[in-house]
């Protein structure tokens, strides 16, 4: 029972950091991405590839990951925000889509269908964490930090710039934001941070496969943000603590049959995600102006 | 050889993705609404095509029926009781763009648990490739793909620059604001807008039902290409929705001369991309319209 | 009522189409230092889109736009902003979601850096900046509430302070005091004084005839995208040809 629950903590506590990071440009700036299991992707091959062909610790793997993150979203984002929205959403399907491929095609690197295994494990300052509970730790120590440094950008000058750019983008610009470098410097900061998510995987599991970083991932993990509450802290973290039990109580209920549950999974988060946009989205999206705005008429 | 069989087949694909392009173009036209889930009334009208007439044995005719019955049910139910609720709370692109997303996943996993996650296919004798010249194997349903394309495509056109409500929509593709001119209802123009915009994927479900085979995914990569081709041909540009989706399936199956099969979502992924650095505003948008 | 000093911002000629709609039509007009300028004209005269192209928010299909001399057309918005060219909205745009106080502090925050350079020295000034437009616009006590929950006369002030914070020279407000009760309105008024007497220059798009006469040292009288005329007030409120467009359109 311990360790069940240990290991459901770990999960949580990675699919948090996914779920905080997404946070910060789909709740601060507004900027909606499907791409983010990619990235999630990225930094557990990336780590993955270091530790195993360079026996890199657990900081210079993550540090790999990171990086690779943070060049592939600037290369997606420097083109596609200086456009309007619906042009990053697109490309952020289109090369989630790509990136699956790839995942898939690049055998030498990914291990392609069968991913890679024996992993080695994570090893910090000489010290190799095996014990479950250890990883719990580090996992906690790395989520507590990336809220820690959300919590200042967001609280920040940039903070406010994204917030006023998700707010009203046409004002932004007409108050000297420089629009698209500022949600472009978004992107890669969440980018990077989803790729430690990805380093601590592979260094839990020991195995990664493509299944966990395709665009059901990145959609699971909007449920997350959509319904934990965006636009605060620690919404993010509850949003995936629900998430992640839900199998565990489905599980309880003694009529659905066990291969479903996946699928029941998806429907009530679906579900879910549209009965708050109808109901409460000023509810769990704790800020939105639920009044309508009075427009004045044509000059 | 080869070249020209993918050609040919591009233009089969093509066809179809124009069609669905169109649909989704035409829907974000005329309610500026981001139909996330039009990917999804394909995949519903795909299935019931193929389950009325593969498993029921209906006629095919009858099928198709039911297939548009459903599509068009689907587009205006979320019009009615998805988005129009949303709408009401100030409709922010956000809260319509989540709640589509919803019912995407929904119906994507609706279908899994109903009808299985597998591939699925009809099988007809026009799917059955006849050869046309050495090495070219043509299928008469490529040809009626296209056929079926020309006329939908004319057919709206027609629609658009004839009847009242159509003309109101193009307008409202071009400027919002006119709705009041015109003294139009945004409701109705809105059912009209989704119930003709869905009605219109049919074709291109059938199709790939007889061809490509579906699977409950089918959704996902339909709601790829039809974003990619309103982009590529420019928001607000039917005529470019058309063209993008020809462009893509084209770009799809020349591809193919060279790369492998399962790069094709690659392919799209690189034009899109393409465009949105050299051409934001797509073939026939405004560019101002891209910012 | 002054004549104004050097050119600030000229528009020579520009014109803007959508669709087969001419907004803007050959339109010319300079805005002087020191003085405030009022457009005016009927609904969909093309007044808004005149400040969109003045503000590079629109590309001009034709026509110069001049900065203190410079040519600005293609610059970016923001780039516009930073020279000192300030504008306001008809429908706000107010950063909804943020409260009073951020709504002013951010707009003093330039630059995409992670954090603002300058240290502590220029940070002190910023919010010096920002208590002194809490002052002076009266939105003192109201700092924590977020915009959205702001009243409307509210509202407006704080569209006014932020157009205030961001230091700009030259104010394009787009009907600021519409449907203010007469007594914000005096204040607004008396605001908008004060600051041009502190050396900010303003063009006002206004609808409400007695503001036009009470503030204006020029007036511009735009119709279907072409300016009819422009001048000093009492000339062009007297002339009845133009009463004649502005009130026939206006008893609809």
């Amino acid at each position: 029972m311990w360790a069940y629950i240990i290991n459901l903590a770990v999960l949580i506590s990675i699919n948090a950091i996914l779920a905080v990071t997404l946070n910060f440009i789909l709740g601060y700036a507004g900027i909606f991405s499907i791409a983010h299991a990619l990235f999630f992707g990225v930094g557990a091959y990336t780590a993955t590839f270091f530790a195993m062909k360079f026996g890199a610790g657990f900081l210079s793997a993550t540090a790999a990951g990171m990086a690779l993150a943070a060049l592939i979203s600037l290369a997606l984002a420097l083109p596609a925000l200086r456009v309007r929205g619906e042009y990053f959403v697109a490309a952020s399907l289109g090369l989630q889509m790509l990136a699956v491929t790839v995942f898939t095609e690049w055998k030498s690197v990914t291990g392609g269908i069968g991913g890679l295994t024996n992993i080695p494990p994570a090893r910090l300052f000489g010290f190799a964490v095996t014990q479950p509970e250890h990883f719990l730790l580090l996992s906690l120590a790395c989520l507590g930090l990336i809220i820690l440094v959300i919590r200042a950008l967001v609280r920040s000058s940039f903070g406010r710039s994204l917030k006023a750019i998700r707010d009203d983008e046409t004002a932004a610009w007409a108050y000297g934001k420089n629009v698209a470098v500022i949600k472009t410097t978004a992107v890669v900061v969440s980018s990077a941070l989803a790729a430690v998510a990805g380093s601590l995987y592979a260094f839990y599991l020991s195995f990664i496969n493509v299944e966990s970083f395709v665009l059901d991932t990145s959609i699971q993990v909007m449920a997350m943000v959509i319904i934990g509450g965006t636009a605060t802290l620690l919404g993010p973290v509850i949003g995936s603590v629900l998430i992640l039990l839900l199998p565990a109580g489905l599980s309880y209920l003694p009529y659905l049959p066990v291969t479903e549950i996946g699928s029941i999974q998806q429907i009530i988060y679906g579900g879910a995600m549209v009965l708050l946009m109808i109901y409460r989205p000023g509810g769990l999206w704790g800020f939105q102006d639920t009044r309508s705005s009075r427009k004045g008429g044509a000059a | 050889m080869l070249l020209l069989q993918l050609l040919i087949n591009g233009l089969q694909l093509g066809a179809i993705y124009a069609l669905t392009a169109v649909g989704f173009s035409l829907i974000f036209g005329a309610t500026k609404i981001f139909h996330v889930a039009h990917g999804a009334a394909f995949t519903i009208a795909a299935y019931l095509f193929w389950w009325s007439n593969a498993v029921l044995g209906l006629n095919w005719l009858l099928a198709a029926a039911l297939a548009v019955v459903a599509a068009v049910a689907f587009g205006l139910f979320m019009e009615r009781c998805v988005y129009r609720l949303i709408q009401r709370h100030e409709g922010a692109f956000f809260t319509v763009f989540i709640a589509a997303f919803g019912v995407q996943i929904i119906v994507q996993n609706l279908i899994g648990t109903v009808f299985g996650r597998g591939f699925v296919s009809v099988t007809t004798p026009l799917s059955h490739s006849v050869q046309v010249l050495p090495g070219l194997f043509v299928a008469p349903v490529a040809a009626l793909a296209i056929v079926v394309a020309v006329i939908g495509f004319s057919a709206l056109t027609n629609y658009l620059s004839r009847t009242h409500t159509g003309m109101a929509m193009r307008a409202l593709s071009e400027n919002p604001d006119l709705i009041r001119v015109f003294g139009l209802d945004p409701g109705r123009v809105a059912q009209y807008a989704f119930a003709i915009g869905s009605a219109i994927v049919v074709p291109g479900a059938i199709f790939t039902a007889m061809t490509a085979g579906l699977n409950p995914a089918v959704g996902a990569h339909v709601m790829l290409i039809s974003l990619a081709a309103t982009i590529v041909g420019g928001i607000g540009s039917l005529r470019g929705a058309a063209y993008g989706g020809l462009l893509l399936g084209l770009a799809e199956n020349l591809a193919l001369w060279r790369l492998d099969p399962q790069w094709s979502e690659a392919v799209t992924f690189v034009v899109l991309f393409l465009f949105i650095i050299f051409r934001p505003a797509g073939f026939f948008g405004r560019p101002h319209a891209a910012k | 009522m002054s004549q104004g000093g050097e050119v600030l911002l000229e528009a020579s000629e520009v014109a803007k189409t959508f669709g087969g709609l001419k907004a803007v039509d050959d339109v010319s007009l300079s805005l002087k230092s020191g003085i405030i300028t009022t457009l005016v004209g009927p609904n969909g005269a093309g007044k808004t889109t005149l400040f969109n192209l003045m503000t590079g928010h629109l590309p001009p299909d034709r026509g110069q736009v001049r900065w203190l001399g410079k040519s600005i057309v293609g610059l970016p918005h923001w780039k516009i902003a930073r020279l000192g060219i300030g504008r306001s909205f008809q429908d706000l745009k107010l950063f909804a979601n943020m409260t009073v106080a951020e709504n002013i502090e951010t707009v003093t925050e330039r630059g995409a850096w992670l954090w603002q350079p300058g240290g502590r020295a220029a940070q002190k000034a910023r919010r010096d900046k920002v208590e002194a437009t809490l002052a002076a616009t009266g939105l003192g006590d109201k700092r924590n509430a977020r915009a959205v929950d702001l009243a409307y006369a509210e509202r407006k002030f704080l569209s006014l302070a932020r157009i205030m914070a961001s230091g700009a020279r030259l104010w394009l407000l787009d009907e600021p005091a519409s449907g203010l009760d007469p007594g914000s309105y005096q204040s607004f008024l008396s605001l908008l004084r004060r600051q041009v007497r502190e050396g900010v220059t303003i063009c006002i798009i206004e609808h409400n005839l007695d503001i036009v006469q009470g503030i204006s040292d020029r007036i511009a009288f735009l119709d279907q995208g072409r300016l009819l005329a422009e001048g000093d007030p009492k000339t062009i409120l007297s002339d009845p040809a133009l009463a004649a467009i502005y009130f026939g359109e206006r008893a609809v």
